[in-house]
């Protein structure tokens, strides 16, 4: 999840707080400080994430585009200067523009706001957008809800008493609600100093910065793992199931850490790199056989792992989380019925691995495949007219399409109640025997004259010519034998 | 095959591990189609009248009689037919129910109601019953309305009150979810929906049906609330389609607005004349009641039966959920992507440019969602070659149009099982750019993988769908059942080569591969008694075992050595699975039985050995380690680990410790030694000093060289040549004289 610093540099931050030691802080120091803590803990533990550091008064500037590297990072943090007064609205919409410019809408975002508290004040403050939030023409809308999953944390250089005593609170924590309630505000405890302000940012990191350990568990072939990006809680339904659900987290003890950690600290990482892992050689069978596995996460949540190579040829083991449920993906069925191909009477995958159980067919096929007839447009009726005429005419060689098309024509009619429609082509093909040449093989007037016949009793609606399942059979006649399709 | 993966205490996590273990996350495949599961949408009934009032003509006349001009003159053409009322609302009622059923083939019900002088009610909300078939055969029982019928008695009132009864009855889904919550069960919630498709007299008609319902609600929910199978209704909305000849003036008033009537039932009425007009607009609704969007793939080039070296350029338009389109509405992109308003309705489409595949590659991309679809016109040309293309097993993927000119792949079109999805695809930057390799991680760095023992292992653990009764004798589930198989199988399983010798082993497959099952035959036993005495055979005849050599510059262990090993090995094997039944249990007697030396003189030959070692020990310091230091069990091991120490600390400087991985065939054969033998309770040696006692070997290169290595043959000298001489074979005996 990509974060976006959102750093206060407003007149404001600048303001001294007043320390009993010799060294005079501004706030905006604290800041600093705090921030630096948060970028020395993603660089540890979270270097694969992309940051950006977005600095803001009445304009806002992007410092540094979204980046892994932290020493920029640190730097543009380092160099900060200071501008004039605080306008909040207009830095959002920064930050909005900012990342669906980079991650379009569907990327989650996690945005980090570090202030003061000190929302400005007339025009451009919080206060007067919150106020006038409700009268926005369309593209002058307050930028929050971000249109991409967002959690926005305001860090606040400022303890929650100050915060209190002015509105600053209240319109930090409309924000928030405004922001669909996805976020949480920080403020600092006691007196404003480097160690309050490293507690502060302390329970930011626990809260949305913390690495996510698990151990991947195959029988008894197991291995440690940090999975990345973090995977968040989800909720299913909102009604029946409220609670989201997290991905498993009850202590599922298993013998790890079975590596030598008696070696030296030095070479800790080498020894690492050389003693066997599961992960590794998962990683190597899945990407030689092309095949992915199934991971359990919790009860009734799955996923799985394969091998991911991107364009340099570099490829690592890739999880991909289904939605929650017992079913995720319809072709798989469920997931609880999925068992050990050996149980199977006989190999599902053939003994030369040339068949395979999946995909599992739907029990009804979908419209687009099985023949369905559609008369909704004038021309979808006429096509199938002319489809049984085309083939009346070809008789006796095409009896049995004949019978097949006019038959799908008859249980159409039925089901819609068009009997008008029957009728009608009832007479097409009396017509269409009158029509028939001297040339033509007798058989086929016969078979005109039956199906004829045979329509016509069912648009009379007579329960026994027009049951639905029941279709026109071909007339059997002394030229038809074994059946017309058969000759030539 | 099944991974198992849980969060552990983080107390359990060694750092030095995970420090470059990654996995990556993409968003979830599939997404939900909506946070609701009984939501107004679960359940609709339709109620189509079937009074004689119905069989009126549509007068949309179809000219079916087409081939007039190719025939000759004097033929008269037959006058074009047209739709009943009842034709044109039973036809668009059972495309609505298609295009439903193809977008959400599980948990959308409808239950279908007609309505005369009295109720058919042609489904039921069970799920078997959903489809358009089943639906169509019920209504050719009906037939088209009476017109000889007497108006009086007949009324859509009727089915009106039925629907409300039905919309009471419990679904299977809904049940399942209450016995599922056992004390919540009240979260479950009952919602629906009643469309009406009749032909109304006048607003006040349309009011009086309104208020119908209304009370009906009221007085089912009074009955519901006493019942087990009955649900009282929280929520219901009515769509009263009101449907009239095409030329005639329309009675009813139209009001698409939701009009509340109280808190549970809300109606809105749409007056339509027959015929493409009340199609489209039952299209429309069924989007707006599903949630639905439409995607029309453009520029989709088909050969014309005519003229097949020309291709002409085709449209066809998909029905799909709506949060297929999700990316273009947030960003607002809907109208940059081409959205425009179709023939179909007053709907909004986003058009996708067919981009012709290249490869058939079975390639994953960064899919973040995928859909089901539906086609508009599902028997036209154009839409049945594509879905059968896609049906096929081909995909498809789609382009953006973009007036900067810059091509963006957004969808793909892929089938699988039967069914079309739309798919999502990232096309902006990934999080996930640029990962590290495996290799750089924990063990990344090991070359002697089993990747293709592994694969094997796969495929032998590979899962398949089991019918819903399937549950075995002990109450498991398919599922359990393929995690306990994976328990078993992984109970021994090195993930190294040169940590295994039985699994190099051509000759141990058939007992390897019986072993780790749950249940033996007698016949399994046979089989692997067989492998064993095959073995003793092998160790008979003497044939070399895939040992490595690694380390030693020799030849490795000696062969008696190797097979010690391989047995300890074996046993291990089949120790981990004797608990599994009797006939595991036979099996490991028969190991037991078969080996190669009975302990008490293995014993007595180890203490024998000792003995050698001492004397080469104090007697040629540091000679010729690689000639005797394998050639005998553990505690002579230790012996040669203990001198080897000491040459390490004479030699002192290990310098380059290489930075590449052993190549394959290289690898270090000594981790046998060092794991295998269960009995060696001094600890395990470490790798370090495997490898350094290499390195040591290496230097011992650069010194002069010993005496007795350079006058020997094949690398073999003859030691103790003088005592030889002197006392002949007094030395052997001496050694077993002194015990």
């Amino acid at each position: 999840m990509p974060t976006v610093v959102l750093l206060d540099s407003s007149l404001s931050m600048t303001r001294p707080v007043s320390v009993e030691g010799s060294e005079e802080f501004q706030r905006k120091n604290l800041a600093v400080h705090g921030l630096t803590m948060l970028f020395e803990h993603m660089a540890t533990n979270y270097r694969l994430e992309f940051t950006s550091l977005v600095a803001f008064s009445s304009l806002w500037e992007l410092l540094v585009p979204f980046s892994r590297d932290y020493n920029t990072l640190q730097e543009a943090l380092n160099n900060l200067e200071d501008y004039d007064k605080t306008c909040l609205e207009a830095a959002l919409q920064g930050v909005s523009n900012v990342v669906q410019q980079e991650w379009g809408t569907s990327c989650p975002c996690q945005v980090v706001l570090v202030t003061d508290g000190a929302l400005g004040i007339g025009r451009g403050s919080l206060r007067h957008s919150l106020q006038t939030v409700k009268q926005r023409v369309d593209d002058k809308k307050f930028p929050l809800p971000f249109p991409f999953p967002s959690k926005l944390y305001v860090m606040c250089i400022a303890n929650a008493e100050e915060l209190q005593a002015t509105d600053s609170m209240d319109n930090l924590e409309q924000l928030i609600n405004l922001n669909g309630g996805e976020g949480q505000i920080y403020t600092m405890e006691g007196p404003l100093c480097l160690k309050s302000v490293q507690s502060m940012f302390g329970k930011l990191i626990d809260q949305a910065y913390s690495p996510f350990h698990a151990v991947l568990r195959c029988g008894n072939l197991t291995s440690d793992v940090q999975v990345f990006p973090r995977p968040e809680p989800v909720t299913i339904d909102e009604e029946v199931d409220p609670i989201p659900k997290t991905v498993q987290t009850e202590g599922d003890e298993i013998g790890t850490g079975a590596t030598d950690d008696t070696e030296e600290e030095t070479s800790t990482n080498q020894m690492a790199g050389k003693s066997p892992n599961f992960c590794v050689l998962l990683h190597g069978s899945l990407k030689v056989e092309g095949m992915v596995a199934l991971v359990q996460l919790g009860p009734d949540w799955f996923g799985m792992l394969y091998s991911q190579a991107d364009s340099k040829k570099k490829s690592n083991l890739m999880m991909s989380l289904f939605d929650p449920g017992s079913e995720p993906l319809p072709w798989l069925g469920r997931m609880s019925q999925l068992g050990p191909a050996s149980d199977a009477a006989e190999n599902p995958y053939g003994e030369d691995d040339s068949k395979s159980p999946f995909p599992i067919q739907p029990k009804h096929k979908r419209s687009y495949a099985q023949n369905v007839t559609v008369w909704i447009k004038a021309s979808g009726l006429q096509t199938d007219v002319q489809k049984i005429l085309r083939n009346a005419k070809k008789l006796p060689e095409k009896t049995q399409t004949f019978y097949k098309e006019l038959n799908r024509l008859r249980k159409a009619a039925l089901a819609f109640g068009f009997w008008e429609l029957l009728k009608s082509v009832a007479e097409l093909l009396e017509r269409e025997c009158t029509l028939l040449p001297d040339s033509a093989h007798p058989d086929a007037a016969f078979q005109l004259s039956h199906a004829a016949q045979q329509l016509k009793l069912a648009s009379s609606g007579d329960s026994k010519y027009a049951v639905f399942e029941q279709n026109i059979t071909p007339m059997l006649t002394d030229f038809s034998g074994g059946g017309g399709a058969d000759r030539i | 095959m099944l991974t198992t993966f849980s969060r552990a205490g983080l107390a359990n996590v060694t750092p030095a591990i995970y420090l470059k273990c990654l996995f990556y996350f993409p968003q979830s495949l599939c997404r939900r189609t909506g946070l609701r599961m009984f939501s107004v949408s679960h359940k609709t009934a339709f109620v189509v009248d079937h009074c004689p009032y119905m069989a009126e003509s549509s007068r949309q006349l179809i000219e079916c009689d087409m081939l007039t001009k190719s025939r000759s003159q004097g033929v008269i053409p037959l006058a074009p037919v047209s739709k009943s009322l009842w034709t044109c609302a039973i036809e668009c009622s059972m495309e609505y129910c298609r295009i439903l059923f193809d977008v959400y083939p599980t948990w959308k019900l409808v239950n279908y109601i007609v309505s005369d002088s009295e109720v058919h009610i042609l489904n039921s909300w069970k799920q078997e019953d959903q489809n358009t078939h089943e639906l169509m055969a019920a209504l050719a029982a009906v037939g088209p309305p009476n017109p000889r019928q007497d108006p009086e008695c007949c009324s859509v009132l009727h089915g009106l009150v039925a629907a409300v009864e039905s919309l009471c009855k419990i679904t299977e889904y809904q049940h399942e979810s209450r016995t599922t919550l056992m004390d919540t069960a009240d979260r479950v919630a009952n919602r629906g929906r009643i469309i009406c498709l009749t032909n109304a007299k006048s607003d006040t008609h349309v009011r009086m049906l309104e208020d119908c319902v209304l009370e009906t609600i009221q007085e089912q929910n009074k009955r519901a609330a006493g019942s087990d199978r009955l649900m009282p209704i929280q929520q219901c909305e009515l769509v009263l389609v009101h449907i009239y000849p095409q030329g005639e003036e329309t009675l009813v008033s139209d009001r698409q607005k939701k009009e509340v009537l109280s808190s549970m039932l809300s109606s809105e009425v749409h007056s339509v004349r027959a015929g493409r007009y009340l199609a489209s607009k039952l299209n429309v609704l069924v989007q707006q009641h599903f949630d639905l969007a439409s995607t029309t793939i453009t520029n989709i080039p088909m050969k014309e039966e005519q003229h097949a070296n020309t291709s002409a350029n085709y449209d066809v338009e998909l029905l799909h959920h709506r949060d297929a389109h999700m990316e273009f509405i947030k960003s607002g992109d809907l109208h940059m992507a081409g959205s425009t308003s179709r023939d179909s309705g007053l709907k909004e489409t986003v058009t996708l440019k067919w981009c012709t595949p290249r490869t058939n590659s079975v390639e994953l991309h960064y899919c973040t969602g995928a859909y089901r679809i539906s086609p508009v016109d599902v028997n036209s040309r154009p839409s049945s070659c594509l879905t059968n293309f896609l049906l096929n097993g081909r995909s498809v993927l789609l382009e953006q149009p973009r007036k900067s000119g810059s091509k963006v792949i957004s969808h793909m079109l892929s089938s699988h099982g039967g069914e079309i999805f739309l798919h999502v695809l990232n096309s902006t930057r990934s999080t996930l750019e640029d990962p590290p390799s495996i290799s750089e991680g924990c063990g990344g760095r090991v070359t002697d993988y089993r990747i293709t023992d592994f694969g094997e292992f796969m495929r032998e653990n590979r899962l398949t769908p089991f019918p819903d009764s399937m549950i075995d004798a002990a109450g498991r589930t398919p599922v359990e059942r393929a995690k306990s198989q994976l328990e078993r199988y992984t109970r021994y399983w090195p993930m190294i080569i040169s940590q295994t010798t039985i699994f190099n082993m051509q000759a141990v497959v058939p007992l390897a591969n019986l072993i780790v099952k749950d249940t033996l035959t007698d016949e399994d036993v046979l089989t692997c008694q067989k492998t064993v005495y095959n073995l003793v055979d092998m160790e008979r005849k003497s044939d070399p075992l895939p040992i490595s050599t690694v380390g030693s510059r020799g030849k490795g262990p000696k062969r008696d050595e190797q097979y010690r090993i391989m047995w300890n090995e074996l046993e291990t094997l089949v120790k981990a699975h004797v608990g599994t039944s009797e006939r595991h249990q036979r099996v490991l007697e028969c190991i037991s039985a078969c080996r190669s030396k009975p302990p008490e003189e293995e014993e007595r030959k180890k203490r024998g050995r000792k003995r050698e070692d001492k004397e080469d020990k104090t007697e040629k310091n540091g000679k010729d380690t690689e000639e005797k230091g394998w050639t005998t069990d553990s505690e002579r091991l230790k012996g040669v680990m203990e001198r080897e120490k000491d040459e390490q600390s004479e030699c002192e400087i290990i310098k380059d410790s290489p930075d590449s991985p052993e190549p394959l065939n290289k690898k270090p054969r000594l981790a046998t030694e060092e794991q295998q033998p269960p009995e060696k309770s001094k600890g395990p040696v470490s790798l370090l000093t495997l490898w350094t006692n290499r390195i040591t070997q290496a230097n011992s290169r650069k010194h002069q060289e010993f005496a007795g290595r350079l006058s020997s043959v094949n690398n073999k000298a003859e030691l103790y040549q003088h005592l030889k001489e002197e006392n002949g074979m007094d030395v052997h005996e001496n050694g077993k004289a002194t015990r």
